[in-house]
């Protein structure tokens, strides 16, 4: 239990040295994956995937990922993103996922938050709500 | 107006498709009721989040990359990848009337096969207790129909009272006939039409029982008529961790909305060591540092603010709390024990030897004591009971030297002869509380030396010819006495006349 403890804590340590200006930069992420090749932890696995869960969070964090049944336009997208920036005070960049499954409307995922707006998820709600 | 009604309409129909914003996680491991969840930044201690297929879960660990949370329902559908999401709500029971008569899992839904519970309130399970502004000291009995605790170890609404002893000793069944003996005072009172006349309304915790147990419980409660006035919240044995760390929580929530609505109500914890090995259970699988015999740091928490729950309010009711704890080998001097017993207002201990020799209930009055229900006890049992532990405490120290020596004092034989009369009296078979008023009149009996002349054998026989003929041939006699609450001059003379009268009549 305490090793894994430590390589979180190591795995931590890593993510905050692979962010530039708060940022995840490739480059860094690459300096700091050669550097774990070079001088491999005890638990280089775990490690690893903690890096990676924790790299993953803050990619995330930057990220609104759209996922849309109809068509979503160039001008909606970037709407989405102004508003987001605004929101949580960060730059940050939309893409878009086709999602036939939620028969209409949009469904924004930042980080943990999720904003629904789509029929399925009102469908979801209501049967919740039952 | 149809453009203006329109008009709102439009506006209500604009704000129902605005987008809702959700926190959400998703489970990274799943295991014996716990659930490790990724994600979930914005989520709150002890705040109810929704797993899939409706489970629902509380967040108890919130860590730097994680949180953990016990899932109250059935885990077994669940698995790693699947969305978790915050409801912002703290975890809440349904409360009121509408759940007496009903057995209840650990978050109010019913088991019992009666339908739905038409309750229109809810309460947090957590709550802070009341404080010490709100508070009044105890000063109103909660009968148990027990003569040996009303007599000796009385307790008042708003009392903690420790039942403890080991297996099989009898606690379980002390706190029903309390449960029972109250819904009998409930029926004559609400038949009397008395306006000042308050109800006791009870709730039984079972935690981490067989459900056989419990059914024979409900089985006891309804045969006596008293599950109408009882609320049974029931996590049995098979139940998660989660769910029988939860349920006290819950019947607490369920007395609260008594005391808070200017009624009285007792809650029975069944018992609160095995809650306290669920509770140690999930803080393991959260990792939490353990301590003494495994416990977590916060087990004394865990119970002491149970507990504090259990309160006589000014101007409001009261919510009497009587937890039950189970000792191995008679130690009392074990971790929960002891927690539980500085936390409570006194105990009532049972000890395995007194009940193997057929004493029962098995109580032990030299460990067991009541802090403060002697001042909510009624003046008659007073005047009967007042040195009835004095007399019991020295017959057990004078048994204990006698059995060394044959050469005695008369004293000592006296004392020795009234202890063994007064042990006879107390034997009380299970699920037959006797009324106050009864009480009264055999113990005025046993101070008055009525009993002497009777063979130590035949007391159980001869008290309860005593009971039968008040019973039957002076009831009004005992009516004076429950309405008078005490034995002035006249109705001791009345007394000593109806005894003078079964004396002539009891042939044993």
């Amino acid at each position: 239990m305490q090793s894994s403890r430590q390589s979180q804590q190591l795995a931590r340590h890593l993510c905050h040295l692979s962010l530039d200006d708060g940022t995840v930069s490739a480059p860094r992420v690459g300096a700091v994956l050669s550097f774990l090749q070079r001088h491999p932890p005890r638990q280089p696995l775990t490690v690893l995937k903690h890096y990676r869960r924790l790299i993953a969070r803050e990619l995330a964090r930057r990220q609104a990922v759209v996922e849309h049944a109809g068509v979503v336009d160039a001008r909606i997208l970037a709407d989405i993103e102004a508003a987001m920036s605004r929101r949580y005070r960060r730059t940050i960049a939309a893409v878009t996922r086709p999602n036939p499954g939620l028969i209409a409307g949009l469904r924004i995922r930042v980080g943990d938050d999720l904003y629904e707006s789509s029929v399925a998820g009102q469908l979801a709600a209501l049967t919740v709500s039952d | 107006m149809s453009t203006v009604i329109e008009q709102i309409e439009q506006q209500i129909a604009q704000l129902s498709s605005k987008a809702v914003r959700k926190n959400t996680g998703t489970i990274r491991a799943i295991a014996d009721g716990v659930a490790k969840v990724d994600g979930l930044s914005d989520v709150m201690y002890n705040e109810m989040v929704q797993f899939p297929g409706n489970a629902i879960g509380i967040a108890l660990n919130l860590e730097e990359d994680e949180v953990g949370c016990v899932v109250l329902g059935d885990v077994a559908q669940l698995k790693e990848g699947d969305e978790v999401f915050t409801t912002g709500k703290l975890l809440s029971v349904p409360v009121g009337k509408a759940l007496l008569g009903r057995v209840v899992d650990a978050l109010g839904r019913p088991v019992d096969g009666k339908g739905p519970i038409d309750a229109r309130e809810f309460y947090p399970v957590e709550r802070i207790a009341p404080g010490i502004i709100l508070r009044k000291s105890v000063s109103q009995p909660v009968l148990t129909g027990i003569m040996a605790i009303d007599s000796m170890i009385p307790i008042g609404r708003g009392q903690r009272e420790l039942i403890i002893g080991d297996r099989s000793t009898g606690k379980t069944t002390i706190a029903i006939d309390t449960i029972i003996h109250q819904a009998a005072i409930n029926r004559q009172g609400l038949a009397s039409n008395d306006p000042a006349f308050r109800p006791l309304y009870s709730i039984y915790v079972a935690i981490g029982q067989k459900n056989s147990n419990v059914a024979r419980t409900i089985a006891s409660l309804e045969a006596a008529g008293a599950l109408e006035y009882t609320i049974i919240v029931t996590a049995p044995a098979a139940d998660n961790p989660a769910n029988q760390y939860i349920a006290p929580y819950a019947g607490a929530a369920m007395g609260e909305w008594f005391m808070e609505n200017s009624m009285d109500a007792l809650i029975v914890y069944d018992d609160l060591s095995k809650h306290a090995v669920a509770y140690r259970q999930i803080s393991l699988i959260l990792k939490r540092p353990s301590g003494r015999e495994a416990y977590p740091g916060d087990v004394f928490y865990l119970h002491s603010r149970l507990l504090e729950r259990a309160a006589r309010l000014a101007a409001k009711g009261s919510l009497t709390a009587l937890p039950i704890i189970e000792t191995l080998a008679g130690d009392v001097s074990a971790y929960i024990p002891t927690n539980v017993i500085s936390i409570t207002d006194g105990q009532i201990y049972l000890e395995t030897d007194l009940f193997n020799q057929g004493i029962r209930p098995a109580v032990s009055v030299g460990l067991s004591v009541s802090r403060v229900g002697s001042s909510a006890q009624l003046k008659m049992t007073k005047q009967v009971a007042g040195k009835l532990k004095g007399e019991l405490a020295q017959f057990r120290e004078l048994a204990a030297f006698a059995q060394f020596g044959s050469d005695l004092d008369a004293r000592t034989k006296a004392q020795l002869d009234r202890g063994s009369r007064i042990v006879e009296l107390f034997k009380q078979p299970a699920f037959n509380p006797i009324p106050i008023e009864l009480q009264a009149a055999v113990l005025w009996a046993m101070q008055n030396n009525y009993f002497d002349p009777i063979d130590v054998k035949k007391i159980v026989e001869a008290a309860s010819h005593l009971k039968e003929f008040l019973r039957t041939r002076k009831s009004a006699l005992l009516a004076a006495l429950r309405k008078n609450a005490a034995i002035d001059e006249t109705l001791g003379v009345e007394l000593k006349k109806a005894l003078e009268e079964w004396k002539g009549s009891y042939t044993g």
